[in-house]
């Protein structure tokens, strides 16, 4: 498919595109003796052509009103094409090829959804399907079950699952994280007066998963506030897309969520966003991009090319002047299946706040993908302190066993990425700092706890 | 051992209890014989288990005790030997009319070619007066029609024996009539042996040579066995000119309305290996001769 | 009779129509006071839902989403959004499959159950604490043992599908006709020809009528099964359109449902008519 001049405007992208053959299979045998480059070449203008503009008829008319070489040039502005031609040419033996890649229909998931209409994914010689998921426990259940090789995934989820806290243990790594911030606390539009979390007894909260940052920030957030999560409130699982519509039939009066279903629900009318999970602590990480360990050790080669394909997405998305586009290719039914304006304002930070403002934070989600040891160490020291796993925990053992830290510095050296040099580090949450050197202490110092 | 051709044995049967006490038997000691070619009817008040000895010399119900011969071969369980018409028709609805006999026919004969099948089904169907209708399904037929299928089932398969367990009872009078001529001709052509069960006292009359009269149940027995002593070519429009018919249907109405009651727990004074076999035609009603029974054989031939 | 039947297609219409015109007068847009102060660059920022507060989506606008959707209903845009009816063959190929096989198995072992009233009284309580459970429940099971949700969403409208084929043939085969079999026992006719030329066509009308039911059931849970583990399927499409808010496309994806279920209850109609014999 599409191994025709993507920019000339006289060809469908779903047909033979010379109009000399009878079918496209026919059209790439007799394209096959052409100049690989060039074949190269036109795979990635293609896919990125495909994924900016899924209807035909208005690929055409974009590059008849502007002309081919000025769309070429404008869009060789937003995607490094020569750097994803010169990968194309690199082929590893592969030991499995085709994938399937599941996902939650959340901005999170952007880098390894972008990565499919870009491109990344064929460059690196891989045939990968990205498929929709309905929930986190389907997720988790299907990377279990291997119908899945890789997926998004919550960031605790792989250590949960590694240690077999919720599901039989099964070893499964954090490969990059997948997006940093970009979650909020979002109520029902009829507690606009009630921003003290102190008014909060007796709210119903959602969270998307138990083992998920949203779970451990919203208890955190609470808890600082002097609330019980456990006590106060109530926190319920719900998944991500069926939050709006239970906040709306007032099931809910708020919930931890990831976006675009916080700013969904001010589209809607129904809820207004309280805080963005920034405010609770800068930098978190939320989702993680999950493999089984079992299948990094048997297609190493594959791993590898996987790993470079969402590093690069992830540097492609976090760059603010590709946002705009982002949320243009995000949006169809395929992918994300919201409004386009909805995600923009996500991934813009420029976005109706539902109380009547519109807020300018160009940080609320970025797509960092380093997977820090200390990340994966307070994940724990929360589990331990709500009473999800007892006894002693060794810290940095399981956050060492399951980040690919180093796997990821050095993929990331591959496809000129500049790593951080440490691996620990110290951060604030809500002001409070958190010393990964000395997690048990920490654990100990909440007054609110379950230990 | 025996020297007729169907052979029953001290036959009694007893249902299984419902409650605390043992049931007494529907009947007991029950012998009687047919012999090639002939017409049995048996008569005798509901209860008396009539059905009962019919299905079993159809081998489909077990008796309690007794023996049933044919041929010089035991019965055990249904056999092609012996054809059944039910009371009921028992026509399967899904089958059109020809279905229904082939069905049979392919049974006895499993190996005939299909229009094999079909041509001696038709000339069974037509013997019965139904060339007409074999393509036709039960249910667009009449009940008397019905019947003359099952009829033409049972005679397809060529039986030794034929057992009728009143097939005759559903009709109204008039396709009754009708299909009895039938049936008298169709027995008289083909020398076919019959066991019938009927209520009707004139088709018993009409068809019979033999009416065997069961006293009423429990422990029900045979009373008599009435010969039916007139000329063997009967047309049921004529019968009645006849002086033998009306002593004759006395004799079994009177049985029917008065006798057949006073057997219940009176002992057995006769011989119940030979039961009384009595012939109202050629005597006096009032003072019927008892003849043993291999006397009347003598006679008869 | 004719007229009747014109009668009724009259009222048919009518009503339809008059449901229509309140349904559009019940949701033409009210005067917006609620953004009336706000500037408009929040405004444009906040979508229609904000100035229809009851959401519900007009006529016209579900008239529209019918238009999109059935102008192009076989397009495929990626592993997750794909045409009207591909989603529907997915969904239909999933039922056909756990159907097949509810059948080879319901319609063998009713048979032998029927049969033997020792087997019908020994198996019925195991049929009576199965029957009632509600097919999704097996869903985690299922996903747990099976290890793939496809799989398991076929063993769902297996498990369904099972029990009113059970019942019935198992009831249908105990209840022919005495007289039927006692015909066939009279001709010494051989077991499987007495299962396949009695008692099969006997037990047919009551055994279509399981089979009926179990479509019926089959069609409900397919949509509830695809909604949980998605994937492809129409219960995928309502999902993906429920996380949309997309109303007018879950009304859509709703009418299809019914009519595809009201096509398969026909088909079945028309078989059971088939086997069914007048006495």
């Amino acid at each position: 498919m599409a191994l025709h001049d993507p920019f000339d405007p006289h060809h469908s992208l779903t047909h033979c595109s010379c109009g000399r053959h009878g079918s496209q299979a026919e059209h790439d045998a007799a394209l096959a003796q052409d100049d690989a480059d060039a074949l190269n070449r036109r795979v990635v203008q293609g896919a990125v052509m495909r994924a900016l503009f899924p209807q035909d008829a208005e690929r055409r008319r974009f590059l008849s009103a502007v002309g081919a070489s000025t769309a070429w040039a404008a869009i060789s502005s937003l995607v490094p094409f020569g750097a994803l031609e010169a990968m194309a040419q690199e082929k590893g033996s592969l030991e499995k090829k085709e994938l399937k890649i599941g996902f939650i229909p959340i901005t999170c998931a952007s880098p390894l959804i972008m990565a499919d209409p870009l491109g990344f994914y064929k460059k690196q010689g891989l045939d990968v399907s990205v498929i929709k998921t309905a929930g986190w426990a389907l997720i988790r259940d299907k990377v279990i079950n291997k119908e899945y090789d890789a997926s998004h995934m919550l960031a605790p989820m792989p250590i949960a699952m590694s240690m077999g806290v919720g599901s039989a243990p099964t070893p499964v790594n954090v490969a990059t994280i997948q997006n940093v911030n970009g979650q909020a606390i979002t109520l029902h539009v009829k507690h606009k007066d009630k921003r003290d979390p102190k008014q909060w007894k007796g709210f119903k909260f959602a969270v998307p998963f138990e083992y998920s940052m949203h779970n451990f920030l919203l208890r955190y957030y609470v808890a600082e506030h002097g609330l019980d999560p456990d006590k106060d409130i109530q926190i319920r699982v719900v998944p991500p897309p069926e939050m709006v519509a239970n906040l709306r039939a007032g099931n809910l009066d708020g919930y931890l969520g990831p976006d675009p279903f916080n700013q969904r629900a001010v589209y809607d009318g129904v809820g207004f966003i309280h805080i963005l999970s920034k405010e609770i602590w800068d930098g978190h990480p939320c989702c993680s991009f999950g493999v089984q360990t079992q299948f990094v050790k048997e297609n190493p080669n594959t791993f590898a090319a996987l790993y470079r394909a969402v590093l690069q997405a992830a540097a492609m998305a976090n760059d603010p002047k590709n946002r705009p586009i982002m949320a243009e290719v995000l949006s169809p039914a395929n992918y994300l299946n919201q409004p386009k304006t909805v995600i923009e304002q996500v991934l813009t930070g420029k976005f109706a706040d539902g109380l009547g403002g519109v807020q300018t934070v160009p940080d609320r989600a970025g797509f960092d993908p380093f997977p820090w040891y200390s990340m994966a160490v307070w994940i724990i020291t929360q589990m331990k302190r709500w009473g999800y796993i007892k006894g002693d925990v060794k810290y940095r053992d399981i956050a060492e066993q399951v980040y690919l830290l180093t796997d990821a510095r050095k993929r990331m050296a591959e496809v000129g990425l500049v790593a951080p040099k440490d691996a620990y580090q110290k951060f604030k949450v809500m002001g409070k700092e958190f010393d990964p050197a000395k997690p048990e202490a920490y654990v100990g110092s909440f007054a609110i706890r379950r230990t | 051992m025996s020297q007729h051709f169907l052979q029953v044995e001290s036959l009694a049967k007893c249902y299984p209890a419902a409650g605390a006490t043992a049931n007494l038997p529907v009947f007991e000691n029950i012998h009687f014989h047919i012999d090639k070619g002939e017409f049995v009817c048996i008569i005798g008040h509901s209860g008396c288990g009539k059905t009962t000895i019919l299905n079993v010399l159809a081998g489909l119900e077990e008796a309690t005790s007794g023996n049933v011969f044919m041929d010089g071969r035991e019965v055990k369980g249904p056999s092609l030997d012996r054809g059944v018409v039910f009371q009921s028709h028992a026509l399967m609805p899904w089958m059109s009319v020809l279905g229904n006999v082939a069905f049979a026919v392919r049974s006895k004969w499993p190996d005939w070619p299909k229009d094999k099948v079909a041509a001696h089904c038709t000339q069974y169907l037509e013997m019965v007066g139904l060339g007409h209708a074999i393509h036709k399904k039960p249910a667009e037929l009449s009940g008397g029609m019905k019947q003359r299928v099952g009829i033409a089932r049972a005679f397809a398969i060529q039986p030794k024996m034929l057992l009728l367990d009143e097939p005759f009872g559903a009709l109204d009078a008039l396709t009754r009539g009708t299909i009895q001529d039938e049936l008298l001709k169709i027995v008289q052509a083909t020398h076919q042996t019959v066991f019938m069960i009927t209520h009707d006292v004139d088709e018993a009359i009409l068809l019979a040579d033999k009416i065997v009269l069961m006293s009423n149940g429990p422990l029900a027995r045979i009373a008599e066995i009435v010969a039916v002593t007139m000329p063997r070519d009967r047309a049921r429009a004529e019968m009645h000119h006849d002086p033998q018919y009306y002593r004759i249907r006395n004799h079994l109405v009177d049985f029917l309305v008065n006798r057949s009651k006073t057997y219940a727990g009176v002992p057995r004074d006769d011989d119940a290996l030979h039961p009384p076999v009595v012939r109202p035609g050629l005597e006096d009603a009032a003072n019927p001769v008892i003849t043993p029974i291999d006397h009347l054989h003598r006679r008869a031939a | 009779m004719r007229s009747e039947t014109f009668k009724a297609a009259l009222i048919s219409a009518l009503l339809f129509l008059l449901a229509i015109g309140a349904w559009h007068l019940a949701t033409l847009p009210k005067e917006s006071a609620a953004l009336a102060g706000a500037d408009a660059e929040y405004a444009a920022l906040m979508g229609a839902g904000a100035q229809q507060p009851g959401g519900f989506p007009p006529p016209a606008e579900v008239g529209r989403a019918f238009v999109h959707y059935l102008s192009d209903p076989f397009y495929d845009h990626g592993p997750n959004d794909k045409g009207i009816a591909i989603q529907l063959g997915h969904s239909l190929a999933r039922v056909a499959l756990g159907f097949l096989l509810a059948i080879v198995a319901a319609i063998p072992l009713g048979f032998v159950i029927g049969m033997s009233p020792l087997l019908t009284k020994a198996l019925d309580p195991f049929i009576q604490v199965l029957k009632p459970i509600s097919p999704l429940a097996w869903m985690p099971l299922a996903l747990y043992t099976l290890k793939d949700s496809n799989v398991s969403g076929i063993f769902v409208i297996f498990i369904c599908s099972i029990w009113p084929m059970l019942i019935n043939t198992a009831f249908g085969v105990a209840s022919v006709r005495r007289d039927w079999l006692n015909v066939a026992r009279t001709l010494e006719v051989s077991p499987v020809r007495k299962a396949f030329l009695v008692i099969l066509p006997a037990a047919a009308p009551t055994i279509l009528t399981g089979m009926r039911i179990s479509m019926g059931i089959a069609w409900l849970v397919i949509v509830a099964a695809e909604m949980l583990v998605g994937g492809t399927g129409i219960g995928y499409f309502v999902w993906n359109e429920w996380n949309n808010l997309a109303l007018p496309n879950v009304i859509f994806a709703i009418t299809m449902i019914g009519l595809v279920g009201m096509g398969l209850d026909a088909i079945f109609g028309r078989l059971q008519k088939l086997v069914t014999y007048r006495e």
